[in-house]
């Protein structure tokens, strides 16, 4: 089995998750409608952000695996890059969170973080390193690549799919209606978002324990 | 080709973690293919897809079924028409001909794969999922019938997930005498059968209370049943991690699931199949009886209800 040498390599990370592990986090993950958690994240390129730091404006989540094919789909599209270079150049701040436990598809260092988003074009405003899933169970992230919309005043107004094609097919790319940027230009126009939720396609996230 | 049967093998899956050259795939499976009279199945990341059919051949005036079975190695699943929290059913294009139609995937009961904070629902191991076949077509007997199927699936482990595509063929000969069953698949359509849902008998009674966070389904089905699982038709309905509670009662049970974050308009119905063991599915559509006027003409995803249909009985 060519999985089992890998074994080795992330038996350890998960015993140490497995001790680190205590009871499940008491607050309740975000909702739409609710206030956005606070939180702090370590980027690959060296800075740490802070939400707090971005009221005023809109911020996106992304949740990112690349070994994730529902996340390849849209790397290798380039629909996320292309969202990402529309949205931040309106002013949206953009953070694609990692929370892939090490060991697990998709851990990566921050130097192949950044190789990555140098080989792709890709351009958040930063890759934020959760390999604890701290930020990503504070949102209840369940797959990559789930995304949340937040807007000015600190408030989740969108949370689930990037778009209507639940699906790993770079063909499905060019016709899907996408959630995240009808949530951005409804709310920016001061309408209702129209659809604030729906159910988060693609891969589980892979967090380092199994009990959240 | 090699046989009449042997399945013609276009593997197209981007595996990223293979180790063999896709051309050695392709050989070894030709001489898998070769090697045994009996069709073997198309390679797929971790496991292999066979079209198979239930009868020997093709008879003028006569609908037939065709199956897509899956074989997996330990560890991969592949999903249910309603994924659950992550994944993507399996997809078929069909290549018939003329006058030839393929109905909708009669979907089997699924399981629950929980990791993680999710739950998903799909098969492990094998699975055949039975395509029925309807319509007339104009070829004559004495001739052969190519059916084919392109299957875009996606199989996944609780640690990774990887799409594949496979073309698949069958060449079924044409003739006017009645069909019969081809003994070699026989087995694998009568199991299949059984794990279908079936339509909930006549006197049972099913509704579904709205409980502020939660559905309550309650089920009358003339004995207490003191266990059971729901299997959502839709998405973003229910909860599919939360733990369901199931409170027996003398006539049956009631059944609290919590409501899905994604559900922010109020639903008529529910919709889905109800396990009460291995061997014991249903399909529940039960009213929300407790149900505000409001109408929500658009439930996220939802799938059409006749994907799940019964095989006429016989």
């Amino acid at each position: 089995m060519k999985r089992s040498t890998l074994y080795p390599i992330f038996l350890y990370p998960m015993l140490v998750a497995l001790l680190l592990c205590t009871a499940p986090p008491l607050i309740s993950a975000a909702k739409v409608g609710d206030a956005a958690p606070e939180f702090t994240g370590a980027a690959s390129n060296g800075k740490t952000f802070h939400l707090a730091d971005y009221r005023g404006k809109y911020v996106v989540l992304e949740w990112h695996n690349n070994g994730c094919p529902f996340v390849g789909k849209h790397y290798n599209s380039g629909n996320m890059q292309r969202l990402q270079k529309q949205w931040t150049g309106r002013g949206v701040v953009w953070f694609t969170i990692l929370s892939s436990a090490p060991g697990k598809q998709g851990y990566v260092t921050a130097s192949e973080e950044n190789d990555y988003l140098a080989k792709m074009q890709a351009a958040p405003t930063a890759a934020l390193l959760d390999p604890t899933g701290e930020i990503g169970h504070l949102y209840d992230a369940k797959t990559s690549p789930q995304m949340v919309v937040i807007n000015p005043n600190a408030v989740v107004i969108y949370d689930g799919a990037i778009d209507d094609k639940p699906t790993t097919d770079l063909n499905d790319v060019p016709g899907a209606t996408n959630y995240v940027s009808r949530a951005l230009e409804q709310a920016m126009a001061g309408k209702q978002v129209e659809t604030p939720a729906t159910r988060p396609y693609g891969c589980s996230v892979k967090y380092g324990d199994s009990t959240h | 080709m090699l046989d009449g049967l042997c399945i013609k093998i276009k593997m197209q899956g981007r595996n990223p973690s293979s180790r063999f050259p896709r051309a050695l795939t392709f050989g070894v499976a030709l001489l898998l293919c070769a090697a045994s009279a009996q069709a073997e199945g198309t390679p797929i990341p971790h496991g292999t897809l066979e079209l198979i059919a239930e009868n020997q051949w093709i008879a003028a005036g006569h609908k037939f079924d065709l199956g897509l079975h899956f074989q997996l190695e330990k560890g991969w699943h592949i999903y249910w028409v309603n994924p659950g929290d992550s994944g993507e059913p399996p997809r078929a294009n069909w290549q018939l001909p003329a006058g030839l139609a393929a109905g909708a995937i009669e979907w089997p009961a699924p399981r629950r794969l929980a990791s993680s904070s999710i739950v998903d629902f799909g098969y492990e191991e094998a699975v055949l999922l039975i395509v029925p076949i309807s319509g007339e077509t104009s070829m004559a007997p004495q001739q052969s019938a190519r059916l084919g199927a392109e299957v875009k699936l996606l199989v996944c482990s609780h640690e990774m997930c990887i799409p594949g595509k496979a073309q698949l063929s069958l060449t079924l000969p044409i003739k006017s005498q009645p069909p019969a069953p081809d003994a070699r698949t026989a087995a694998l359509f009568t199991a299949a059968r059984k794990s279908l849902p079936r339509p909930a008998p006549k006197n049972w009674r099913f509704s579904v209370a709205d409980a502020n966070d939660s559905f309550v389904l309650t089920a009358n089905l003339g004995r207490q049943i003191t266990q059971a699982i729901f299997f959502p038709l839709a998405e973003s309905q229910i909860e599919n991690a939360a733990p369901q509670k199931l409170q027996p009662v003398a006539t049956g049970f009631r059944l609290t699931l919590r409501k899905s974050d994604q559900l922010l308009k109020p639903i008529e119905r529910l919709q889905g199949v109800l396990m009460l063991s291995a061997d014991q599915a249903y399909l529940v559509d039960a009213p929300l009886s407790k149900s505000g006027a409001v109408r929500s003409s658009s439930i996220i995803g939802i799938h059409p209800p006749q994907s799940l249909k019964e095989e006429p009985q016989q």
